[in-house]
């Protein structure tokens, strides 16, 4: 009953009509921006951030939700017509553009639509129930479980986003440092400061987000030089009822996949899709067509990108732990506006935590209703030239940056990141660990000193602890996994290559 | 020196240097009650680690060409810094004209005036949007 409660009060939130303004806003913009070419939902939220700064905490946070998961519909409309991959939508290219090659664009975006609506909405029930019981676990940790899962959280992010363990901690690693300039809140000891008085309070978030994610990505498309031609096929949307029917148990299977994988430390949408893309092509009924162009192939993935991406707010607003780059641009939003996320904020800002719930699923609507009918008329946002877009969103970038601080120096820092981001790219270091880095990195020196000092300077708490010890445990077995691999490769290769001299 | 592998190490390295050696100038403190420098140096340690192990393995992995197109990413940064420094001294507005007039010779499409005075044009409308609608503090004129 108390759930139903709760989700009234979201609802009633959630449907003022500003609110409902804020969803359908961040939706739109949201699609609008995650279709332009190497704009995903890391990019795009980093770049229409500084829309929300003048908005109510409430109607912010709905609108930041809807442009999320709008850019996650418009990266996966990319991918269906054009073949345009993004991080967060590899997988929508496999089928969803085999299926625009047999002239069944309008079904490929139907179905991707339809399936991220099942996702969505599995992931909200998910959402209602979970995180308040999460929340109550949160209550356990100490400071070195925090640790400990803020480790686990880098292992994880490493792998998955990058695919290489090394780069990926090297990634987080690096941001960890980044998040260390500043004062130091323990002695007050200004650090990596280099006598400069605005780096006193840190490198902004939007800064490194924009300079790494915004410019390095434009400077990245003008060195490829590829002018991508406009998609011009027709679209017909509605789908004969046996195409229908195939939509529901794939959608239904990415849901829970979905669902559970964006739980997870690390998890997220990527890895969702590719799980239940595999799970398809083992159990779908029509796993033979998969891979040429089969309902199957869109649906499934579709439902898990969403479910993981709503449940992924689950450690986030539960644990205050963010747990891939994008929750964690999320949790800088939201201490922007001035909720610290965490077990408090369900019992502390009810009302805010209840009406994002619900707008999720009011956002889905907006997307079914509104994004889904009008995608033809979307698509017209490639047939500006990329002449016309570059010098745009570079203002867009300048604004952001500016109007965090109201301060001009902000921009140098921004084009500084931008520059590195752009060297990151060039020597194939992704950047999106280095956020998860930046934001954990002060929670987790302020968390490791605590629990040395308790413990009076003994490593131990680490590991007798059950908590920490068993996910300090699961670190371990993941790196002697990847070292055993990475020696039977080695291995391989060895032989391959004495046999080819042979 | 050509190889992505070798260089990203290197890269690595010298970032780790950096911030471990300014670390060093912090109190340290001991585990029990840790100064300022000690976490940074801890984690500038495990990324140098990193770093030297990234060049290792590149001695025994296949080279990879590494290309860098200087002028782009100069072209970009000298329209921001110049959109910052013309904001800061004369008005907004102005920054804007000169950040679209100098990022367009990063495009790959023909040089055009017209076109960058249409860009530069509906970018002011959009400032004067977000100032009047938004409520953003933008110091157009």
């Amino acid at each position: 009953m108390e759930v139903l409660h709760n989700l009234a009060l979201g609802f009633e939130v959630a449907l003022t009509w500003q609110n409902l303004m804020y969803c359908a806003i961040g939706c739109t913009v949201g699609t609008l921006v995650g279709l332009l070419p190497g704009l995903g939902p890391l990019a795009t939220i980093s770049i229409l951030l500084p829309l929300t700064y003048s908005i109510p905490t409430s109607g912010a946070l709905i609108m930041l939700a809807g442009i999320y998961y709008g850019a996650q519909y418009g990266d996966s409309v990319s991918a269906i017509t054009m073949k345009i991959p993004h991080a967060s939508s590899i997988v929508a290219c496999i089928d969803g553009y085999q299926m625009t090659l047999k002239g069944q664009t309008g079904l490929a975006l139907f179905t991707a639509g339809v399936s991220s609506f099942i996702g969505g909405s599995v992931a909200i029930v998910v959402l209602t129930f979970f995180a308040p019981m999460l929340g109550e676990v949160a209550y356990l940790f100490g400071p070195a479980d925090y640790c400990a899962l803020m480790l686990l959280g880098f292992v994880c992010v490493s792998f998955v986003t990058t695919g290489s363990l090394l780069n990926g901690m090297a990634m987080c690693l690096i941001g960890v440092l980044l998040g260390q300039i500043g004062t130091d809140v323990n002695s007050g000891a200004p650090r990596f400061t280099m006598n400069l008085d605005f780096l006193l309070d840190g490198v902004g978030l939007v800064s490194i987000a924009l300079g790494c994610f915004g410019i390095a990505e434009i400077t990245k498309n003008l060195d490829n030089k590829d002018e991508r031609t406009p998609f011009n096929g027709k679209i017909n949307l509605i789908p004969t009822w046996p195409e229908f029917k195939r939509i529901i148990p794939s959608a239904l299977r990415g849901s829970v996949i979905g669902s559970f994988l964006g739980i997870l430390p690390g998890g997220g949408p990527v890895i969702a899709q590719f799980a239940a893309y595999a799970v398809d092509k083992k159990v779908s009924k029509y796993r033979h067509e998969i891979g040429s162009g089969a309902i199957e192939g869109v649906a499934g993935q579709a439902a898990a990108d969403e479910a993981a991406a709503r449940t992924s707010f689950i450690p986030l607003m539960s644990i205050g732990i963010p747990e891939n780059a994008v929750m964690a641009l999320m949790m800088a939003a939201f201490i922007i506006k001035g909720i610290q996320p965490g077990p408090n904020m369900i019992a502390g800002h009810p009302d805010l935590f209840w009406g994002l719930v619900a707008s999720m699923w009011v956002g889905n609507v907006f997307l079914i209703t509104l994004n889904v009918p009008l995608v033809r008329y979307w698509l017209s946002v490639f047939k500006i030239p990329y002449a016309v877009l570059f010098p745009s969103i570079l203002f867009f970038c300048c604004v952001g940056t500016y109007s965090v601080n109201s301060n001009l120096n902000d921009i140098f820092v921004t084009a500084g990141f931008g520059f590195i981001g752009y060297l990151f790219l060039r020597l194939d270091l992704d950047a999106a660990p280095l956020m998860l880095g930046f934001i954990l990195g002060p929670m987790l020196e302020e968390n490791g000193r605590r629990a040395l000092l308790l413990s009076r300077g003994s490593f131990e708490v680490f590991f007798t602890r059950p908590i920490s010890g068993s996910l300090l445990g699961l670190i371990m077995i993941f790196i002697l996994w990847q070292l055993v691999s990475f020696l039977r490769e080695a291995k391989k290769s060895r032989a391959r290559l004495e046999a080819t001299t042979q | 020196m050509n190889d992505r592998n070798l260089a990203r190490g290197l890269f690595l390295i010298a970032i780790a240097l950096t911030f471990g050696l300014m670390s060093l100038r912090y109190p340290m403190g001991d585990f029990s009650r840790a100064g300022p420098g000690l976490f940074p140096l801890i984690v500038s340690c495990l990324l140098f680690m990193i770093g030297v192990f990234t060049v290792i393995r590149s001695r025994f992995s296949e080279r990879v060409h590494i290309e860098f197109n200087w002028k782009n990413i100069a072209i970009i940064l000298a329209s921001l810094c110049g959109f910052a420094l013309i904001s800061h001294y004369v008005n907004m507005i102005a920054g804007i004209i000169f950040m679209v007039f100098c990022a367009s010779f990063a495009g790959t499409a023909s040089y055009s005036l017209a076109r960058n005075l249409k860009i530069a044009a509906g970018l002011i409308a959009v400032g004067f949007a977000f100032q009047k609608l938004l409520g953003f503090n933008l110091p157009l004129y």
